[in-house]
């Protein structure tokens, strides 16, 4: 989960790190008391947003009226805009960059930081990777003291360093209560008052959210009234089912039960003059009820033409996933032809179900998306 | 020989009494693996399959050694489960469960270096050496023994390509799963360094996807360290960037991160490079000498 620009900043707050004094507005009576000059900020769920105008300065209470009817109006790469927030304008001596994440290649959290802070890093960091200081964090011991002096001294910190200690370690401990993949600071300008985190990017890890219902459904609760996602149909259906969905501009729809057979699914139809419109993977529901839903996933997708069905089971059993396809025959109207490609587990049981359905199941794979490619190349949309 | 498990590993199994514990556990003893014990807790005492159930991992050691362990348990449990198995030395341990927790899985891996064990995985089939010892779902058809090393993060891509060798006669040494990622126990330039020195390999199918830069480590291995023939296959080159493919770790990020790049750098590498698994089986058939036994 991305928490909000406004949500990072409370999470921020809560462990003692400077923020900017800011409200949340939804319309121009929650301006009032604005100190200026002020900016506001349009809070979406996505980054890029200073580019397409979600942040205005502005300098009286009119000007302020005026962007903020403007930023209400606005969407930012397809988000659109119910909520910003007004912050007092701080201006900054210095601008710097600050992170933990997780190192990828060591399994364990690393710091980064940087001289060259500011909507700019990611090209800075692009082209001199060194600008960008990196350092390994042991997770039992968390940010050591030299490690963190070292920076403060790479980044040239001088008399903050004790400040900048501080906050390095409340965002290591914000990083490893909250479950978080990452917490960015960027900028961390030097102001007048000290170090202060002028914008945050918080990622939150859904796998965790076991660990802390509290915290991540108030804040997904939170985001579902102030940036109601834009989803289709068959998105919203996916969602709630858990699967993983990724919506494409052709029209195979494609089920599978594993990502790499996925992948290499998708990859075969491109190579055979086809066009997915959709990529679905059973995943953890890799049953007869998850591939149920998945055909009716696939089928609200007005695209849809075909069902390409890509099924080769380890822990999947075959026969279990033709009873699903079977459940949703009888269950459900107005379907495009379904292809299928099974082998695996149980996998005669299950394409005798299929059969009995009229559905004769491939066993090769390269045959199965000949199939279902050939099939799109004929006749009207069937779903519709 | 093959890699990491053979016909002489104790294998215990964790979450035994579950449904899917339950049956793996059947299958694998079926397909021939000492499966010797299993572990749940509060379950001590039964028996499953004519497994014995204990409630902890140190009263399994008791009646015998364990060479390796497997986890059938929900993401919640399995820190606790894959910590049990490192602090009573388990050698390896196949963490076949997704979904777990970032921080946790750091935590893990981090212990597991310290005290030695191996991992494999998370989210993996596990491995298999064909003819000698599963400890993982692969399902026993598509399966043949032979001297083709096979490692994949995906479990499913890793089956269709035994499939296509098995049922052109080619038999494989041992077949390893090392999860969709994004963090990895077991990279595949780890599997690739034990199929170069085991004596049973004469080639490794090397199956990778979109995302992270995994590939491009083990093409620069492969370069430096690797004299074996090694056949790559990249998926995701349909994959569009950004977008989340099924595994946590299949995801398009940066420039390196694209099937096309991977399979450059593998290539680039000395890798027989293919788009199609239907290539595999032709090109191991030319290579010679290589049929199962």
């Amino acid at each position: 989960m991305r928490v909000l620009e406004f949500q990072a900043k409370r999470l921020l707050q809560e462990r003692d790190i400077p923020i900017p004094k800011g409200v949340l507005v939804r319309s121009a009576g929650d301006l009032a008391g604005l100190d200026y000059p002020a900016v506001l900020k349009a809070q979406v769920p996505v980054g890029g947003r200073g580019k397409a105008g979600g942040i205005r300065v502005v300098r009286d209470v009119a000007e302020a009226s005026r962007s903020l009817r403007e930023l209400l109006a606005l969407s930012v790469r397809g988000h659109p805009v119910r909520v910003v927030l007004a912050e007092e304008q701080l201006a900054a001596a210095r601008e710097f960059y600050l992170a933990v994440a997780i190192d990828r290649t060591r399994n364990a959290p690393i710091l980064l930081a940087s001289a060259a802070g500011g909507v700019e890093i990611e090209e800075a960091a692009k082209q001199d990777p060194t600008r960008v200081a990196r350092r390994g964090v042991d997770l039992c011991l968390g940010p050591t003291e030299h490690a963190v002096r070292s920076l403060a001294l790479e980044l040239g910190l001088g008399a903050h360093a004790t400040q900048f200690r501080a906050i390095v370690e409340n965002v290591f401990t914000l990083f490893r209560d909250c479950d978080a993949t990452l917490v960015e600071i960027n900028p961390l300008a030097l102001c007048e008052r000290g170090l202060v985190a002028l914008d945050a990017k918080i990622l939150l890890d859904d796998k965790a959210s076991f660990r802390h219902p509290e915290l991540f459904g108030a804040l997904r609760d939170e985001q579902r009234q102030v940036a109601p996602g834009q989803l289709s149909e068959a998105e919203r259906l996916a969602e709630a089912a858990n699967l993983t969905y990724v919506a494409l501009h052709g029209d195979i729809a494609l089920i599978s039960d594993g990502a790499g057979t996925g992948m290499l699914t998708l990859d075969l139809i491109q190579d055979a003059g086809g066009h997915a419109a959709s990529f679905c993977e059973l995943g953890a529901l890799a049953n007869a009820e998850g591939m149920q839903v998945a055909l009716r996933v696939a089928l609200a997708d007005p695209q849809t033409r075909v069902v390409l069905v890509s099924l080769i089971g380890g822990l999947t059993r075959m026969d279990d996933i033709a009873e699903g396809i079977a459940a949703f025959l009888r269950s459900d109207q107005g379907v495009a032809p379904i292809v299928v490609r099974m082998a695996g587990t149980k996998e005669e049981e299950g394409r005798a179900i299929l059969h009995a359905l009229g559905i004769a199941a491939f066993d090769d794979l390269a045959a199965t998306v000949r199939e279902a490619v050939s099939l799109t190349k004929e006749g009207p949309c069937l779903s519709s | 020989m093959s890699i990491l498990v053979d016909e002489t590993t104790r294998v215990l199994i964790q979450g035994i009494t579950g449904k899917v514990g339950a049956f793996q556990a059947e299958v694998m003893k079926a397909y021939g693996t000492r499966v010797v014990a299993g572990v749940t807790p509060g379950k001590g005492g039964a028996v499953v399959h004519g497994i014995p159930v204990y409630d902890l991992v140190e009263q399994a050691l008791l009646d015998g050694p364990v060479d390796a362990a497997m986890t059938f348990v929900p993401a919640r449990f399995a820190k606790d489960a894959a910590i049990e198995a490192i602090e009573n030395s388990i050698p390896l341990l196949v963490l076949s469960t997704g979904e777990i927790p970032d921080h946790d899985l750091m935590t893990i891996l981090r212990l597991a270096s310290i005290r030695g064990t191996r991992i494999v995985g998370p989210d993996t089939p596990g491995l298999v050496s064909p003819g000698k010892c599963k400890v993982g779902v692969h399902p026993n058809r598509v399966l043949r023994q032979g001297s083709v090393g096979i490692v994949s993060k995906s479990g499913a891509l890793s089956y269709e390509v035994c499939k296509r060798l098995s049922e052109s006669g080619i038999g494989q040494s041992t077949v390893v799963g090392i999860g969709g990622g994004p963090l990895w126990g077991t990279t595949q330039r780890d599997v690739l360094a034990l199929f170069e020195a085991d004596p049973e390999t004469s080639a490794i199918v090397l199956l990778g996807e979109v995302g992270g830069t995994m590939e491009q480590d083990a093409a620069a291995y492969i370069r430096e360290c690797v004299t074996k023939p090694v056949i790559a296959l990249i998926v995701g080159r349909a994959a569009p960037p950004g977008a989340r493919m099924g595994h946590a770790g299949a995801i398009i990020e940066g420039e390196g991160e694209t099937a096309e790049r991977k399979l450059a750098s593998l290539e680039a590498a000395g890798c027989f490079v293919t788009r199609n698994p239907a290539d595999i089986a032709p090109f191991i058939k030319k290579l010679g000498g290589l049929d199962s036994r």
